[in-house]
Order: structure tokens, then sequence, then C-alpha cells
């Protein structure tokens, strides 16, 4: 097991290096001039210059990405063209908001969406089940920022229980969490309900059944476990992308995360943080991936890690 | 639970009452702003919102009162030479920067030496190199300014928000970069604490020159990027002031009892330019008989909600030197005549570009689409996005071969004055990629009168040349003028002498909280 992990941990390198390489190349492909966008309208031409020679952006393209490499093994991700305050700083400042609002998120979207899952698989295509489905396509199809803004007037402008904007105290967290995690909760309902309700077919479910297990220990035993593997893959891959910062919510809350800074990145071009960002969502994916794998065996000990 | 035996009731009802007192009560202003600051160094800054809020912490030498007009701060006067190369300034006595050094003539050196210094790779290097040839400390309190060729709005230059005066002590102290961490100014409020993601916080400077001011404590800018969150948080008194206020939000919190909405004037102006160096628009007649064709009150009322006003002229009021020449007729009649006599009754197809592409934009860019339809002129509406801007219009190296046709776009004149507001967009040496003339517009005439302009101090003889400019673009028609826009702004009842000034930025010397 420690020898699968440790073998997956050394497969990163060369996949972080290649995304490296490709955001490196299609960054510098966009069209914009991220020296002009820096001076602004009313700049000349020399100060146009003087800005590019400031950013570095005079080099030839291999030196700068010379450069960066160099740079970036050195653990230095250089600094934001339009703050220039270091690019690990910033995104330091922004990745614990982010982080937190995913794991809430996630906790309250996933309990919440297996239990309804498993409601509407065990009580098929009777009440409970339209009751809960409807709940999950209603939570898919209702776009994120008119659920934040709808929550964000019902209970901070007309009833004054939650602040509005901001990420300062526990109940800062409450709207955006809901906002964010609705759409993951509805996913993970359709998701647990259809795992389950195949393996509840399946002939092991009928003999456990046979032998006279009463209901809930053939649910909860034998069909939760093995319903698990594709719902814990589905969250692997929700918790990813929650974590690259959901731009939607955190423009609608102010919340100060990597969301709204990748946007503030890509619309200056500031190609030092655009290229850091990309890296990290990168690397979250991977450990992610392999994280889920672990889980698998924990999950189900017939999984086995060479 | 016992009640409270009735002393130690007494005792509480007065301690809460004593800590209501208004005399105790800090004042703490929130400002919502709309986008979050790059910078707090003004020269190193191209936004007009992180110059209005650097005007927390910092002060020049001249500045503009709420109405846009020019007033000296820092300084006491000033006096120009005959030949308009040099600017004595006196400046003001017994002020001191927030680090208690005094404020003298080595500040003024120290400041703009800085600025016109290539090695400081500052954004607004070029707006001060092209004109300060060397900057001298004659006495204390007298600073002369020698400049390399005659240009007349120099003074609005200095008032200008991004000519401040920073500490010598602290720029020496933090190096020419860490100042924008580290602002030390002159202004009526100290800077506390930047944290980027969230909030700039100043407080009030007790030794502020001024006596009497500031009336507040704090001031808190909190940049929120969405509109509807920003109106939340206006309506649950989270924040004092908000500005931009989109037009559709206005009528929501117009309703609020403790809410004041206020549209003022801007010196805004958005026009439509049509590229005179290519066919079908190198014709006048073309550009006038679009120009006629523009119904410009409905597209105010269309697409800004009514908060804008037809343009009057090529300068919007308010800048200096501007003239009045009335909003541009609509006439179908005439122009389809134009059109016709120009070689085209049955119109053409062509580009339609906007320089912005949030939703405003577009409804413009429809409404225009719809309105030159009926001279027969076919559209095809592209909303360019920041960095296509920069590389299909603004940086586009050849003008033989610049693919604008019409483009929609805006200019606000930050200096106040008419030099700005003419030179950089319809000027023969403004084309892109060094200017922002993307009519790419050359009229001799209008160049003598913007370079005779620079060189006269004479203000009677500039408005005289200004004038003649105007009118001559007016008739040769490079732009279709559209509107001028409203600002649009919201406050609390409690909040009072903020103001939002015609280029957009703020004035809040005033600012005071009930």
């Amino acid at each position: 097991m420690l020898q699968y992990i440790a073998k997956r941990l050394a497969g990163l390198v060369p996949t972080l290096i290649i995304v490296a390489i490709m955001v490196f190349m299609f960054l510098h492909l966009l069209p914009g001039d991220p020296a002009r966008l820096a001076a602004g309208m009313d700049a000349t031409p020399e100060t146009v210059e003087l800005v590019r020679k400031d950013l570095g952006l005079d080099r030839p393209l291999h030196e700068q990405f010379a450069r960066y490499v160099t740079g970036v093994l050195r653990g230095d991700f250089g600094r934001s063209l339009r703050t220039k305050r270091p690019v690990s700083q910033e995104i330091g400042e922004r990745f614990a908001p982010t982080f937190w609002l995913t794991v809430a998120s996630m906790t309250w979207s996933v309990v919440f969406g297996l239990i309804i899952g498993m409601l509407s698989a065990v009580w098929r295509n009777r009440w409970p089940d339209r009751l809960g489905m409807t709940l999950a396509v209603s939570g898919i199809s209702f776009p994120a920022f008119a659920l934040g803004m709808v929550l964000m007037q019902i209970f901070s402008v007309q009833l004054g229980w939650l602040p509005t904007v901001g990420a300062d105290s526990a109940r800062h967290y409450v709207l955006p969490s809901i906002t964010l995690g609705a759409a993951v909760a509805a996913i993970m309902a359709r998701f647990t309900r259809s795992s389950f309700v195949d393996i509840l077919g399946d002939d092991y479910i009928r003999t456990a059944r046979a032998k006279g297990l009463s209901e809930r220990i053939v649910v909860m035993k034998h069909g939760l476990r093995n319903a698990l593997i594709p719902v814990v893959t589905m969250m692997g891959l929700q918790f990813g992308f929650l974590l690259g910062g959901s731009i939607v919510v955190e423009v609608v809350f102010n919340w100060p995360g990597l969301g709204r800074l990748l946007v503030d990145a890509v619309d200056m071009r500031d190609y030092p943080v655009i290229q850091a960002l990309v890296l990290l969502f990168s690397l979250e994916f991977i450990l992610i991936n392999l994280i889920v794998d672990v889980l698998y065996g924990l999950i189900n000990p017939v999984i086995r890690y060479r | 639970m016992k009640p409270l035996s009735r002393p130690v009731f007494a005792g509480v009802l007065a301690l809460c009452a004593f800590a209501a007192g208004p005399a105790f009560a800090a004042k703490d202003v929130v400002f919502a702003v709309a986008s979050t600051f790059t910078t707090t160094d003004p020269y190193d800054a191209n936004d007009t919102l992180s110059q209005a809020m650097a005007k927390s912490f910092y002060e020049g030498l001249f500045g503009f009162d709420k109405d846009m007009k020019m007033v000296p701060v820092l300084a006491e006067s000033y006096s120009a030479s005959p030949d308009g190369l040099v600017y004595t300034i006196k400046l003001k006595r017994g002020i001191k920067f927030h680090d208690g050094t005094d404020f003298k003539a080595d500040a003024v050196k120290a400041n703009l030496d800085r600025v016109t210094n290539p090695e400081n790779k500052l954004k607004r290097y070029g707006l001060y190199n092209n004109n300060i040839a060397k900057t001298e400390v004659v006495d204390d309190y007298t600073a002369r300014i020698t400049l390399k060729t005659a240009f007349s709005p120099f003074i609005n230059q200095l008032a200008h928000p991004s000519t401040v005066m920073i500490s010598p002590t602290a720029l020496q102290k933090y190096g020419n970069k860490d100042i924008a961490f580290h602002p030390v100014g002159t202004g009526p409020f100290k800077f506390v604490e930047w944290k980027q993601t969230d909030y700039l916080k100043v407080a009030k400077n007790e030794n502020y020159w001024r006596k009497g001011y500031p009336k507040v404590d704090t001031i808190t800018w909190k940049p929120v990027v969405d509109n509807n969150s920003r109106a939340a948080l206006m309506q649950t008194g989270e924040a004092h002031f908000t500005f931009p206020l989109p037009y559709e939000l206005a009528e929501v919190l117009k309703g609020k009892p403790d809410l004041e909405v206020v549209a003022a004037p801007s010196i805004v102006l958005r026009y439509l330019s049509m590229n005179t160096q290519q066919k079908p628009f190198d014709n006048p007649k073309v550009r006038q008989a679009i120009a006629y064709a523009i119904n410009k009150d409905a597209l105010a009322k269309v697409a800004f909600n009514g908060y804008a006003e037809a343009a009057q002229g090529v300068v919007p009021q308010g800048v200096e030197y501007s003239i009045k020449i009335g909003a541009w007729p609509n006439d179908l009649a005439k122009a389809k005549q134009l059109m016709s006599e120009a070689g085209y009754p049955n119109g053409f197809e062509t580009e339609l570009w906007s320089a912005y592409n949030h939703s405003t934009a577009q409804k413009v860019t429809q409404f225009l689409q719809q309105q030159l339809q009926q001279i027969g002129i076919r559209t095809k509406i592209t909303l360019l996005e920041a960095g296509q801007r920069v590389e299909k219009v603004e940086s586009w190296p050849d003008p033989k071969t610049a693919p604008v046709r019409l483009y929609y776009v805006g200019w606000s004149t930050s200096t106040g004055e008419a030099d700005w507001a003419i030179r950089p967009l319809l000027g023969g040496e403004s084309w892109p990629p060094k200017l922002f003339n993307t009519a790419y517009y050359k009229s001799d005439k209008v160049d003598a009168d913007i370079r005779n302009a620079q060189l006269t101090t004479s203000s009677g003889e500039k408005a005289k040349l200004y004038e003649d400019a105007q009118k001559t673009i007016w008739q040769d028609a490079p732009w279709a003028p559209l509107v001028v826009e409203k600002l649009l702004s919201a406050h609390n009842k409690k909040l009072s002498g903020v103001y939002v000034i015609p280029d957009a930025s703020f004035n809040f010397t005033e600012v005071d909280l009930k």
C-alpha cells in the first residue's frame, strides 16, 4: 500500500512538468498584451515599454520560460503582474477560505445527497423517491448565482439573520456553502440512487434477504458499502472542482477565494498567477484521485494495490 | 432567575447609556466599491478607483473640488514664466506628513524626480516625462519646475489625482516599490492596513492641517465585485456609500427609506468612432449620415435607463474649454439623402465593435445596429474582451491595415482640461498604437490648434483655439457623438459629504456620519 502511494506520488512530477509547459505555451498564445493592459488607458508607448521591462516581458520567450522553471524549482512563482506581490502570497491568502468553504459545502451536501439517494432507491418510484428526485433536479437546474442572490435577499436583507458578504466568521459560511453545495448534493443524490438501485437487484442482496436479515442490515451493510464505490469517485471529482474556487459563488458573496483571483488574473493577463493557479489545481486533482483510490481499498477490501 | 436589585439595574442602565452616548461613538464609515485596488501608489496606478482611494492619505499640490474646478491644495499659489516654460510654485507652511516630516519643497522634487526617472518604471512615467525637464528647490517653501516645451495645461496635470506628495523620508525608507504597502502622505487619514482580499482601512489623522477635519474616525474601503451584493450591503446598513450603482438597481434602492440615490453629472463621453482611413468611412457624408441616423435620446432611454444625456459637443460640458454645440439632430431623411449623395443609396455591410463586453455595451450596440439598418448599413457586432481590444485596436501596429471600422467606446478626461480630451483621441499623432485616435482622424487645422493651445499661456487665446478645434471636428464627424453618462451612486441618509465627481473619482474631504 505505502509502496503504491509512493509510486503514485513519483508519477506526479512528470505530469506537473507537462502541465507547466502546456500552460506556459497556451498563455502566451492568448490575445492581448499584458504590458499594455497593465499600463492602462492613458499610457503612452514609452510607458508601455517601461512596464514591459518592469514585468520582464521584453525577454525572448524561451528565456522567460527558463526563468519561470528555475524559479518554480526553487519554490518561487514570481510576482503578480497586477499587484506586484509574490504569487505564493496571493494564492496563500486565498487558499484557506476556498478550502474551508469547499469542506463545509461538501460535508453537508454529501450527507444530504447520500440520505436522499438511499431513501429514493429503497422506496423506488414511490413518494420519497419522487420528492427526493424533484429536489435533486431542482438543485442541478437552479443556477448558483440566482440561488445565492435569493438566499442573500431573504436571510440577510429581509430577515437580517446572516451577514451578506465576507468570510470572517462561521456565520459567514452558511449561505455560500448552501449555494455551493446545492448542485453537489443533487448530483450525489442521483448518483447514490442509481448505484443503489443497481445493487439492490444483485444476487448477493437476494441471498442476504433470503438468509432472513433485516432490511436495515441488508441496505446499510451489504448495499451501502458496494454502492459507495462510484459515489466516492464522484465525490472526489466534485471536491476537486470546488477546490478550484467557484467563480460565481465567490463573486456573489465576495468570498476572498481562488475563483475570484483567477478571474482577476485572466482579465489582466496576469501570467504568473494563472500559471501557479493551474499548477495548483492540477496538483489538487492528482492528490484527490490518489486519495479516492486509497479509499476504494478501505471500502472494499477485495480491491488490492500493487 | 432572580430579578436584579434596583441599584445594580440602574448601574447597568447608566453603563449602557454611557456606552451608547454620541460623544463616544466612533464614526466608522464603510465605502463599498466595485473592484479591488491595484496599488496605493498613485504614480503606479492606472485605474480611477485606486487613485480615488489613495486620496484618503495623499494630497497633491493642486486638486479638484466636487464640481471639478481646480483648486490649490498643498500649494499656496503659482506663477508661470511668459514663455510658459518655468512654473514657480509657492507651498503652504506648517504641514506635516504622517511620519512627522515637514512638507517642504524637497518633497516636490523627490516625488517628481521619482516619477520622471525611467529606472523606477512607474506606470505614470509617460505623463510626466513628456514635459518635465527638471524640478528644483528654490527655498524651503518654493519649488521651480522647468518644462521641456511649453505645455499650458501643466497645472491641471499637477491637479490630476496621480500627482500626490509622498513623504520623502518614507520613500527613502521603504524604497520605490515597497512604498505602495506603506503609504505616508499629508492627507486627512492615515493608512492602517490593507487586506488585499477584503478591505483597506484608514484612520483619522489627528494632526491634519485643515482644522476641524476629518469629521469621521475611520473609513473602510471594501471592494465588492457583484452589483447585487453591493446593493444588499447598502440595504443591510453594512456599507454607507456605494459606487457605481447599476441602472437596474437604482429603482430598487430608491424605494428604501434610509437610502438616497444620486445621479451626478459626468465627463464620461460615449461615442462611435469611424475609421476615416478606410472606405466607405473616408467619405464625410457617410460619417455625417451615421450621426444623423442615430436617435441619441432614445439610446439614453433604452441602454442607460435614462441616466445619460445626448452629447452636446465633442468635449463634454464640465471639461475646461469645452463648448456646447447642441446634440447632433436625428434626421433620417437627411441621413438617407447623404448616403445617396455619397454613392451608397442601398447602404453597405460593415463591422461594429464595442470596447466593452458588459450588458450596457450590449444594449448600446444592438440599438446602434437597429438604427443604422434604417439607412441600409448592415453591421456585425463584436463585443471585445479587454485582451482582444488591446490586440485588435489599441496596439494594432499598422494604421493602413487596422481592422477597426465602427467602434463604440468612451473617454473620461482625467485632467479636466480640453487638451487631454482632444489630443489623445483626435490628434494626428495619436493613431494607435501610440494613443487612442481610433478614427484615424487627421486634420491639419485641429493639430495646429492643439499645438498652439499648448504653447500659449493666455486663457482667452486657448479658449478660441479649442473652440475652433471642436467646431472643425464636429463638422468632419470622425465620430458620431452619442451620450454623456450620469454617475449613479447611493448613500445612507446618515452619511453626508461624499460626492462622485465628474471624472468618476470621489471627493470625501467633508465626509460625516450622523
